[in-house]
């Protein structure tokens, strides 16, 4: 299958270095303390979070930091057919874990000691690269919260399809069985908080499929920046003093 | 960016714009590039050293924000001050909470923390007023002062060295709150101010704003000296031993509360929500404003949550400022 | 820059999905044109002179290709709606238009008018996206126009009288495929052209024709949605036609949903299909089934007395099926068990270009004009074709090529045009040109930027290669090869030292190809491509230069060359203890053949220490070769057959069975472990990415023919596993000498040939090698004349950290297609040798020369399976002919 054409275009249109749009929201769901929708193309994640707020489980409590927890589910109807998903699924348990450790890497929860974050992911589209707008969905929604972070953590893919490293693989480029890199990074540290491969790749090639793909996270970076800051900039405003 | 959620129509949408337009524009003179996200570096003068308060931290030499929200500077201080976030609880302030839990000695409440406050037994008067030690008939008593989800007004007291946060309610100002209506908006909206008990007399209603962002709207209730309460209440109880129909009568008016009341209750939280909505400050004036406004227009209290309305209060609100400023300058 | 414009679209995998995809429309697509001031021109390749820019409809591509790989046409324009178009109905032209496109001798550009925001259509409410797609194509024409401005002239070309007359009124300068050409004024083109049939814009001469005067000579196709719910419903049957390699009337389909094969006879029954066409069958009613001997011979007399019409639609047209029918009806009362049907629809057309000649006949009273001819294949499977041609005195005496384009339900014959011609007929040259066209074989020259990847000659071991760390030194032992007489391409040579504890050191040396074969090099694409070396009978297609591979890689005897070596320690009973890969240098000294190795070894005076090591290596072999046999292997055709060809002639003059010398034996049986060693380190240090070769087990409806046979004449067969056939096999004997080989032929016809495949695409226990009954299996021992063993040895110098793996590796469906293309060459190359044989002037089998068909039992299979359809053909009688 030609992935990229002669002409060097994607089966979208897109050039192999070029990103999906992104868009995001902040606030969307009104009962969280913070919540974002954010979409990558038609991949579209809707995130709240909940927090700091009382430990629900005492057992687990921690006496020095914050729990972080996270919930990662995929909604019937993000995907085409319409599958019956069960809850809590081997996927869905693996991304959990993974968004879970990449924002617990980033949030100051030494600032909430015997507290508990909570953060809630639901696709409501895929179209892949689910897990990268997680993420950044995430950092959206914990900004909004007001939770002290180290850093933003943003997060982008990028593969490797007939010999051409390709940023932000949509479904079916996704679907072709190369190598897919998920890659999260603090961007102004510039630090790697995450890195996900399930293929093999040469070191060369992957360095060059990894740096287009932190070059996409800081694109992301940089939207996100300004969101939260035309966010900060409004509430600030109409606060009024 | 946060967006407000409401359903528009053409018009109403251009003077929405019109207006926080003009709130931004008013804003942008006082307080231009002050606001930060997440690893933005605050730009700071390190010959007086600073000190790095919250919501910053050190990177490279630098003062890297950690949160989104405003810088702020208080001589050598540097902080960045959250916008939306929890309450972050300061000794003295007035919070509005509600019980969750009874627990040996304490009341658990949640009041919009990351943790849940506690209200010893210890720390609030009794009912009969007496200052003693609390005794176990005290502690097996303690439902009948305060159950679960009984919205109680205390203080904040102070962080006990475990930690936790523990309040006090050593006032008869304080205390559970009943006849009315408890709003919850972000914490950032309510400024901490001198008077957080309001009494808006013309609607006999009280009027509280937690600091916590809980909003309590209420059936407006007369202080009363206890130990002459007592006293009132035994006589009237020796008087009305024999005629029990008289009392619960008597109970009954005292708990009524008349629909006048409770419509200007209900008017109140709508002004309250409507400003929570449009994300204005929250303060007495603002609210007295909005519900005469309402009121002024005609409006059904149901009215106020329409759209027409919170243009409305926006224009109002933008104007307000205007003036405001021309009279500053 | 980026617009987004999601479309939504159906697809239907059994149940309706709804599938939303992003289409981002871009201001970055440039025209080409290198007038264009507005356009980056680095990438322009469209001249800037007065000739017109053509924009080619999808019809003319499909249609037209052989005319528009004619160097007269130039500055074209490829929409990238024209190409998807064309890539969904007919791969092949696909790839010759993209090879066009990067071509840069030629000026072709591709625009991709469905990224560009001003070219992009959406389809309208009730527009079919057939007409989606014209209105594409006529609106990124209107751009280019526009674009351009009064600077060039754009032209669609379209053969779409609809398109076209859509486009005038647009403004558009339109012209039908035919009228350009003329315009040219070329006449030699005009043979390229394929003529239209009805629907499209024609010259009108076809039209003209009185309708009622031709007859309906085969039934009409049924239309697609018939076909779909009738495949559903069950009342046809969906399969490949293949048709009788020796008798063209014959056909059969293999169909999954009746479990067996429909036989088709008749090119009536068949109803225009092709050999290889997928096809709608209808079953005919059981009494019509009928035994096919007698028809076939009725068939071929039908075949004789076929008169050849020149003139389409002329009244000789008469339906010649009545013969048929009666045949047909004579043998009616012999009803056999076999369901014959008819096809009632083509799903898919295999149509491609054919090598044959023209039927002769006598010129034509108007020479010079247009004439019609009739074009018989040089495969029986192929029907003739009906061309026109305005050179038929040219091409008369020639063989040529021909592509098909339509076959009217009215004609009894296909219609074609001319692509090219080959050379004379019976010139030996040209005939050897045919089988390697038909077989799709590369036999030009190697290209200049190939040879330049050669090493400069004479070539030497360096003393760089000798100090390398990862080469070790192996020239002190005494290496020798064992190959036929007057074999130049020794890739393979063997050591055996008696070590001090009584155990044997057993070395096989391959010839180190890598070394100089480079990933990425022309060299390597180009070896990539021919994928193996061909054995013609007087002739030999190389995979690589003939430098590297007589010279440089060959291990002859007493120079130093280097190796891939793989060493075992062995004990007395051939058991591996050890086993050690490493890149050498060696010094054969001896390059024996079989005969003389064999006759070293039986001369029981000779105590010389080759004679030793011949006689050591021998006895390991004998054991190891009984137990792979107590292990199951399959001994199918172990007595080859031996073509003894004229040395003047090179015409074959009599076959006889080869002599299998234990000598052969001996080698085969050390490269089948040198293989099977191989196989197993590079999977496991690449379980995603080895190349590896397996043969799948045959199931039981597989082997349903040998069993039937068998059964036929009294003899039961076990096929539960490998070993339980191979022992049934050898208590196979009959009467006949020839019986027990015949059976091992038609058991090794009922099985898959084996095939390399990547290991990432299948499971482990999908991996075995039935034939060999190893559970591993990859080449590795042939790198000068298989690409595959070239592949390999990459694989296990990365497995032994001594290279990189080459990035190829790395996508696996860019090696999948690799496995396949070498699997399609391998093919290909033994269809090639016996190919010659099938030439008019040669009756009897012909030995191919190719040495290595008695290297191993696996190319054995192979190279038999391909033969054995002859065999089979001559003694056929007795059994079955299924296949």
């Amino acid at each position: 299958m030609e992935y990229v054409s002669p002409e060097g275009l994607r089966l979208d249109g897109r050039r192999p270095m070029e990103m999906r749009q992104i868009r995001a929201e902040i606030g969307a769901v009104a009962k969280a303390d913070g919540s974002a929708v954010f979409e990558m193309g038609n991949t579209k994640v809707i995130a709240a979070v909940y927090g700091p707020r009382e430990v629900q489980n005492r057992s687990q409590q921690l006496s020095d930091q914050a729990l972080v927890r996270c919930e990662y589910s995929m909604a019937n109807f993000s995907t085409g057919d319409r599958m019956r998903r069960p809850k809590g699924d081997r996927r869905s348990t693996e991304i959990s874990l993974v968004i879970r450790q990449t924002m617990e890497a980033c949030i100051l929860t030494h600032l909430m000691p015997r507290s508990q974050i909570d953060i809630f992911l639901q696709v409501l589209q895929a179209d892949g690269g689910t897990r990268s707008a997680c993420i950044n969905a995430a950092t959206l929604a914990l900004a909004d919260a007001g939770i002290p972070m180290r850093d933003l953590v943003t997060s982008c893919s990028a593969g490797y399809l007939n010999s051409t490293p390709l940023l932000d693989l949509n479904y079916v480029e996704d679907s072709a069985g190369g190598p897919d890199v998920t890659v999260g990074i603090l961007p102004k540290l510039d630090k790697v908080t995450l890195l996900q491969m399930d293929a093999k790749l040469p070191m060369d090639i992957f360095e060059n499929v990894m740096q287009l793909a932190m070059e996409g996270c800081k694109a992301v970076a940089n939207y996100i920046r300004e969101v939260l800051l035309e966010n900060t900039k409004t509430l600030e405003y109409r606060r009024g003093v | 960016m946060r967006g407000i959620q409401l359903s528009l129509n053409q018009t109403q949408k251009l003077r929405l714009q019109r207006a926080l337009e003009q709130l931004e524009s008013l804003s942008s003179k006082a307080n231009s590039n002050a606001s930060v996200t997440i690893a933005d570096t605050i730009p700071v003068n390190y010959e007086d050293g600073v000190l790095k308060g919250h919501g910053t931290s050190e990177l490279d030499g630098e003062v890297v924000a950690t949160m989104c929200g405003v810088v702020e500077r208080v001589n050598k201080l540097v902080y960045v001050r959250a916008l939306r976030a929890r309450y972050k609880p300061e000794i003295g302030d007035i919070i509005v909470g509600r019980v969750i839990e009874v627990a040996p000695k304490r009341w658990r409440l949640e009041i919009n923390f990351s943790q849940d406050a506690v209200l010893m037994l210890s720390s609030m008067n009794l009912p009969d007023g007496i200052q003693r030690r609390r005794t176990a008939v005290d502690e097996l008593n303690m439902r009948s002062i305060f159950e679960e989800n009984d919205v109680i007004c205390a203080e904040v007291r102070g962080f006990q060295h475990d930690g936790s946060l523990h309040l006090q309610a050593r006032s008869q100002k304080y205390g559970k709150l009943e006849r009315g209506q408890l709003l919850t908006v972000p914490p950032y909206l309510v400024k901490r101010r001198k008077q957080h008990f309001h009494n808006l007399e013309q609607y006999g209603i009280d009027l509280i704003l937690g600091c916590n962002g809980f909003i309590w709207v209420g059936e407006h209730i007369e202080a009363k000296d206890p130990m002459v309460e007592d006293q009132v209440n035994k006589s009237e109880q020796q008087n009305t031993k024999s005629s029990k129909n008289f009392t619960r009568l008597e109970e009954q008016e005292q708990t009524y509360t008349p629909p006048e009341t409770r419509q200007n209750i209900c008017r109140t939280a709508n002004a309250v929500r409507v400003l929570s909505t449009l994300g204005f400050n929250i303060t007495v004036e603002v609210i007295t404003e909005t519900v005469e406004l309402s009121s002024s227009l005609n409006l059904d209290i149901h009215e106020m949550l329409g759209s027409e309305f919170c243009v409305l209060v926006a224009e109002r609100e933008a104007e307000r400022r205007r003036l405001l400023t021309k009279k500053k300058g | 820059m980026l617009q987004s414009k999601s479309f939504v679209k159906k697809t239907k995998q059994g149940r309706v999905v709804k599938v939303v995809r992003e289409h981002y429309l871009r201001d970055d697509i440039y025209c080409g044109a290198s007038s264009c001031k507005v356009c980056d021109s680095s990438v322009a390749c469209l001249s800037s002179n007065a000739s017109p820019i053509l924009i080619v409809d999808t019809n003319v591509v499909l249609n037209q290709i052989d005319l528009l790989e004619n160097p007269a046409i130039d500055d074209v324009v490829v929409l990238s709606v024209v190409l998807d178009e064309v890539k969904n109905k007919n791969i092949s032209v696909y790839n010759r238009v993209r090879a066009l496109c990067s071509n840069s001798l030629r000026k072709f550009f591709v625009f991709s008018n469905e990224y560009h925001k001003d070219t992009y259509v959406k389809a309208m409410v009730g527009e079919s996206p057939n007409d989606r797609n014209d209105r594409a194509i006529r609106v990124a024409t209107q751009w280019y126009q526009s674009h351009l401005g009064g600077r060039t002239r754009v032209l669609l070309i379209t053969n779409d009288r609809e398109n076209k007359r859509k486009a005038t009124e647009e403004g558009i300068s339109a012209e039908t495929i035919e009228s350009y050409v003329k315009s040219l004024g070329r006449p030699d083109l005009l043979d390229l052209l394929v003529h239209p049939t009805s629907g499209d814009v024609s010259m009108g001469e076809v039209e003209d024709l009185r309708p009622a005067k031709r007859k309906v000579i085969y039934s009409e196709h049924k239309p697609m949605s018939e076909i779909t719910s009738g495949l559903h419903r069950g009342i046809y049957h969906q399969g490949k036609l293949r048709v009788n390699r020796y008798n063209p009337f014959e056909a059969y389909v293999g169909s999954e949903s009746i479990g067996d094969e429909i036989i088709i006879y008749g090119r009536g029954n068949m109803n225009r299909a092709f050999d290889g066409d997928i096809v709608a069958v209808e079953l005919l009613p059981q009494d019509q089934w009928h035994e096919e001997k007698s028809l076939s011979i009725a068939d071929e007399e039908d075949d004789e007395e076929e008169d050849v019409h020149l003139v389409p639609g002329s009244a000789d047209d008469a339906p010649r099926t009545t013969n048929l029918v009666q045949g047909s009806a004579r043998d009616s009362n012999s009803v056999s068990s076999r369901p014959s049907g008819r096809v009632v629809g083509i799903i898919k057309r295999n149509w491609h270009s054919y090598c044959g000649s023209l039927e002769p006949m006598p010129m034509p009273a108007g020479n010079g004009g247009v004439a019609h001819a009739l074009f018989v294949s040089k495969d029986r499977r192929i029907p003739k074709i009906r061309i026109q041609t305005r050179q038929l005195g040219n091409l008369l005496d020639k063989r040529i090529i021909v592509a098909v384009d339509s076959w009217d339900c009215l004609s009894r014959y296909p219609s074609g045009h001319y692509v090219r011609t080959i050379g004379e007929i019976g010139d030996r040259d040209t005939e050897s040109e045919v089988v390697l066209i038909e077989n799709d074989i590369d036999s030009r020259p190697f290209s200049s930027q190939v040879l330049a990847c050669l090493p400069p000659l004479p070539w030497l071991v360096s003393s760089e290669d000798l100090a390398n760390p990862i080469r070790q030194d192996l020239r002190h032992l005494c290496v020798f090869s064992v190959d036929p007489p007057g074999c130049k391409d020794i890739d393979d040579a063997l050591h055996c030292i008696t070590l001090p504890n009584g155990n044997f050191e057993v070395g096989v040396h391959i010839a180190d190809v890598t070394n100089f074969v480079h990933p990425g090099t022309p060299l390597d694409d180009e070896a990539t491509q021919r994928g193996t070396s061909v054995y013609l009978v007087e002739r030999r297609i190389d995979m690589l230069p003939k430098p590297l591979t007589e010279d440089i890689c060959s291990l002859r005897a007493d120079v130093e060359r280097l190796a891939f070596s793989v060493v075992w320690e062995m004990t007395p009973e051939a058991e591996i203890i050890s086993t050690r890969y490493t890149k050498s240098v060696i010094k054969s000294c001896a390059a024996l053949s079989y005969i003389e190795a064999q006759a070293r070894m039986d001369d029981s005076r000779l105590m010389d220490p080759l004679t030793t090591d011949l006689r050591n290596m021998n006895a390991l072999a004998k054991i190891m070769r009984l137990r792979r046999i107590e292990r199951g292997a399959l001994t199918l055709a172990s007595a080859e057959v031996k073509f003894q060809i004229d040395t003047e002639t090179h015409d074959p003059l009599d076959i006889g069975m080869y002599q299998i010398r234990e000598a052969n034996q001996m080698v085969e049986e050390f490269m089948l472990a040198a293989n099977i060693s191989v196989a197993e380190k590079i999977l496991k240090h690449f379980p995603p990415c080895s190349l590896l070769r397996r043969h799948p087990s045959p199931t039981r409806e597989m082997l349903e023919p040998l069993l039937r046979t068998a059964a036929a004449v009294g003899l039961n067969l076990d096929v539960s596993s490998s070993k339980a056939l191979a022992d049934s096999l050898d208590c196979a004997v009959g009467d006949d000498p020839y019986f027990n080989k015949l059976i091992r032929i038609l058991a090794t016809r009922c099985m898959t040939q084996a095939v390399y495949f990547c290991s990432g695409d299948l499971s482990p226990p999908e991996f075995c090698h039935y034939g060999l009954a190893a559970p591993l299996y990859t080449h590795f021992t042939s790198p000068i004349r298989r690409y595959a063993d070239v592949i390999v040895h990459r694989l296990l110098a990365a497995s032994l950290g001594i290279y990189k793996l080459p990035t190829i590796f790395q996508d696996r469906p860019q090696l999948t297609s690799i496995a396949d293309n070498l699997n399609y060459r391998h093919r290909n190359a033994q269809m090639a040798g016996p190919g010659l044989s099938r030439t008019p002037y040669c009756h009897l089998f012909q030995e191919t020369a190719d040495r290595h068909g008695g290297q191993n039992s696996e190319d054995k299979i192979e190279w038999l399976y391909c033969i054995c359809a002859q065999v089979w053909y001559r003694r056929a009688c007795v059994l079955d002919t299924k296949r």
